[in-house]
Parts: structure tokens; sequence; C-alpha cells
């Protein structure tokens, strides 16, 4: 059977394997690598890659005030939208929907957008 | 001699005698440390220490964010270790030197004015001047409490002469002490080349030259090196300059005196303070507008160089990126901190 990919409902993980302020890399077959946070117990997806350089965002930090640092020059995302905060990163990344449905996370691939 | 130890990484290196911080020893070696201003303000050179002492030369540099400080980070170009230690850095061929920088006695031969506040300082060393367009040197003055950036504004040559256009910054440490007490015949300390905002002699694209101030110094150098290249004689050259009164204008006679200038390049000046006689008949404004205003959708088909102060710099970089969809890579800058 082959098994069809819902870009728009993609399976991520289970609520339960990510602890709050970490993150984790998804790498959606055919897709750029997408960085998954959990923040005060919600969920958020960016694009894996920093704007500035070829760093991933998923090797960084994200603290409680939804702001994940770049490992490489210490730019900033603000989590939720994708924005870029601090300079050097200037481009926005794209930020992605999130559900948690029974307990389950999946990301809606299909939605990306960066906040101009 | 206290080694530098990379965790996760069988990258080990040594602290010497005429290593003056973590970066600049790692650097010396070929090691490829992230770094951009070496002058503690950018923070691409953040590192936690996991084992070992360091000595923190300056606790208080601005780089270091709130958020830097609860994580314990500190800055490898403001730190120097006390034994053997084990620090978490990234490293990439990126920042690998093709030159590898090194401390050396540098004695001042000559010094000319450029502006009222800008002296062009040269400089010898017995070895070669070797670097690349664009890059920098740190000068240590003697008695000083540490050194500072300068930005070479020749080319580099076998020569071992390091030319730099300093501006004088109105009570600074080290270039007022400079200005009033550099005579030829004095020496200091110089250790290079530094930076990656290099001239890029590989890229197909024409060159554009973003200037502020003083960071006129490393422009100038890539422009020289770009025009004096029998290789890059197909490239154009566009040269802006941002000076804050018609006064401070300089630059455009080294520029004119290059093969081809007047064929290959043009020079484009804003002034941002025009002061109140009618003297200024040119633009007026920031140098970003000018730019932007001047060559529009080309900037997306041009390789960019930038120098200047941080928030020239920073206009401009969103300017070229955000408004104009200049492909990051295209753009290469030093912020002077
Ligand atoms: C990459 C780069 C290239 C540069 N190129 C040029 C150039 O070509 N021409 C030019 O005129 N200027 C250049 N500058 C600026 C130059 O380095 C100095 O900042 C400037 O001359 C003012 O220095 P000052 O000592 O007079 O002023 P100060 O106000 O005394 O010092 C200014 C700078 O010195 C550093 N500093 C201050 N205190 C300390 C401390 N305790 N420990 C370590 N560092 C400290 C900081 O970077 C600070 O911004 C460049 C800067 C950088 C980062
Ligand atoms: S690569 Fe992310 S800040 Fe430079
Ligand atoms: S290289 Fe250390 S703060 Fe810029």
């Amino acid at each position: 059977m082959n098994a069809v990919i819902d870009f728009a409902r993609f399976y991520v993980c289970e609520a339960s394997e990510l602890a709050n302020n970490h993150i984790r890399q998804i790498k959606p077959p055919g897709h750029d690598p997408v960085a998954l946070y959990r923040v005060d117990d919600a969920f958020y997806a960016t694009d894996d890659t920093c704007s500035h350089g070829q760093a991933l965002l998923s090797e960084g930090e994200v603290d409680e005030d939804f702001v994940v640092e770049c490992p490489w020059h210490g730019g900033t995302f603000d989590i939720r939208t994708g924005e870029a905060l601090s300079f050097p990163c200037v481009l926005p990344v794209r930020s992605y929907p999130v559900q948690v449905e029974d307990g389950k996370v999946y990301i809606n691939l299909r939605a990306g957008r960066a906040k101009e | 001699m206290p080694t530098v130890h990379l965790h996760n990484t069988d990258i080990r290196f040594e602290q010497g005698e005429t290593h003056d911080t973590l970066l600049r020893a790692g650097l010396s070696q070929g090691i490829g440390l992230p770094y951009e201003c070496n002058s503690g303000g950018c923070g691409s050179c953040k590192f936690e220490l996991l084992d070992g002492e360091i000595e923190e030369l300056w606790p208080d540099a601005p780089a270091l964010t709130p958020r830097d400080i609860k994580k314990g980070r500190k800055l490898a170009c403001q730190c120097r270790a006390l034994g053997d230690i084990t620090i978490r850095m990234p490293n990439d061929a990126q920042f690998v030197p093709l030159y590898r920088p090194r401390r050396q006695h540098a004695t001042l031969v000559a010094r000319r004015d450029v502006t009222a506040d800008i002296i062009e300082f040269r400089f010898h060393t017995d070895a070669p001047a070797h670097f690349l367009p664009g890059q920098y040197a740190m000068l240590t003055l003697n008695g000083a409490r540490a050194p500072r950036a300068y930005s070479m504004s020749n080319l580099g040559n076998d020569d071992g002469i390091w030319d730099f256009w300093i501006r004088r910054k109105p009570g600074g440490e080290v270039s007022e002490a400079l200005f009033a007490s550099l005579h030829p015949g004095d020496s200091l300390l110089l250790d290079g080349p530094y930076g990656l905002a290099h001239l890029q002699p590989a890229s197909p694209r024409d060159v554009l030259c973003i200037a502020g101030g003083s960071g006129i110094s490393p422009v100038l150098s890539i422009a020289r090196g770009l025009l004096s290249d029998p290789t890059l004689a197909q490239r154009r050259l566009h040269f802006f300059f941002g000076a804050r009164t018609p006064a401070d204008i300089c630059g455009l006679a080294e520029l004119q005196s290059l093969p081809g200038f007047s064929e290959r390049a043009g020079f484009h000046v804003a002034v941002s303070e025009p002061g109140a006689s009618d003297s200024w008949h040119g633009a007026t404004g920031f140098i970003h507008e000018l730019v932007s205003h001047t060559l529009g959708d080309r900037l997306a088909t041009l390789e960019c160089y930038l120098a200047g102060p941080p928030p020239m710099v920073q206009a401009t970089t969103r300017m070229l990126l955000l408004d104009h969809q200049v492909p990051q890579q295209q753009v290469h800058f030093d912020r002077f901190f």
C-alpha cells in the first residue's frame, strides 16, 4: 500500500514527546526542514533554516517569550509568526499552523506563511 | 600554554603568548570559529564554557544580551583561557581564514590628512601584508587597554604596507590617541587580517559598494581590488558614499586614479546634513535612500559590499533584502562598532 502523505495534516509526534522550551526538527519528504516548538504548552512551527545563513533554528534555543535564537549569529525570530526580530536576521521565515488532536501533533505544511 | 577544546569535536588549539583572545588564537591556527567584528559588538562569537577557567576582558561588552548573561554565554573575542578549557562553540569552513591572522610589530611610515577628521595612516611590517580587499586588522597602541579594529584601504602586497583611513571619534580612547600621538617612526601591534566581508572575485555580478563615514576604508580597498584585477575587467562598479556634511566627502580622487574608473564606475554621494548654505547641490538624506532611488530593480543583480556605523548598515541591509529582494548571499557587510 502506498502511504500518501497528507501535507495539510502532517503527523509529527505525540504532544507528550516534546517538553516546554524545546524544539524538534522535522524533515518532511520533499519539503524544507521545519522546526516544531513547544512553549507554554502550545505548539508552533516555522521553517528550520535561518533566513540569514544556513544554520538550523532547531539547534538554537527558544524561551518563554516565544523567541527562538539562531545558534549561529544570534539573530532572533518570533516563533508565532516567523517574523525576524533582530539583526542580522532581516527576512522572516515561514510559520505553519499546528494542531493537536487526541494528543497528536499535526502541522499544516500547505499553509506556510511569511509575515512581511 | 592553555589548550582550548571544542566540545563534541576533535578540534583543539593552543592559546599562546601572542594571542590576546580565544577567538584570535583559534583563527590564527586556521580554526573556523564564527565572528564578525572582533570588538564585542556583534555577538557572532558566543560560546559556553563547559570546563576550566577563563578571564573576561570586557564583561560589559554590548553584544551580550540579558538572555546571554542569564545563560552564561561569553564572547570569544573578549575572553582568554586561564588554563585548559572546553567550550561549546560552532565552527564552520566558511570562517576558516584564507590568510591566517598573526600579531606583529608595525611601524608608522606616513600620515596624511584626508578630511578634517580622517587621517590615512600607513604602516610597515617586515612580513608581507597579505590580506583580501575589505579585510581589517586589530591595532593595539602602547598602553591601550584593548585593541581596535581598523580596515585596510589599500590592497595586499609583498612590501608590508598597510594603509588605514581612520576617523577621529571625539572622546574616543584609541582614535584620539592615534591622532594626537602616533607619528612616523612610532610602532604598535598589528594583528590581522580578519573579516569576512571581502571582495568575492568568483562572483559573476557587477559590484555595489556602499560606505557610511569611515566605512570608506574597506570599500575603497574593494573598489581597488575590483578595478585593478584584470580577471574582473568586465565588472562594473557602483560606488555610494554617505557623508554627514559636504566637507566629509572623500575617496573620489583615489577612485578616479584607478584604471578604467571613468568607463566602468560611478560615484554617488548623499549628504545627511547639508547645512544652511546653498553650497551643496547634490543629494541629501541617507545613503540607503539614494541607493534605492538610483538603482531600484537592478539591485538584486549586484554583489553588495557595505561598511559603516551599525545603524547605516542595518538600514541599508533591510532596504536591499526587504525592499529589493537582493539574495542574502550577495550582501557582505562590516559594522563599525
Ligand atoms: C570590523 C571593524 C572595522 C572598522 N574599521 C574602521 C576603519 O577603517 N576606520 C575607522 O575610523 N574606524 C573603524 N572601525 C571603528 C574602530 O574600531 C573604533 O570603534 C573607533 O575608532 C572608535 O574607537 P575609540 O577608541 O576612539 O573610541 P571608544 O569609544 O573609546 O571605543 C569604541 C570601541 O572600542 C571597543 N571597546 C571599548 N571599550 C572596550 C574594552 N574595554 N575592551 C575591548 N574593546 C572595547 C568597542 O568596540 C567600542 O565600540 C572599525 C570597527 C570594526 C568593528
Ligand atoms: S545564520 Fe542565523 S543568525 Fe546568521
Ligand atoms: S566577533 Fe565577538 S562580538 Fe563580534
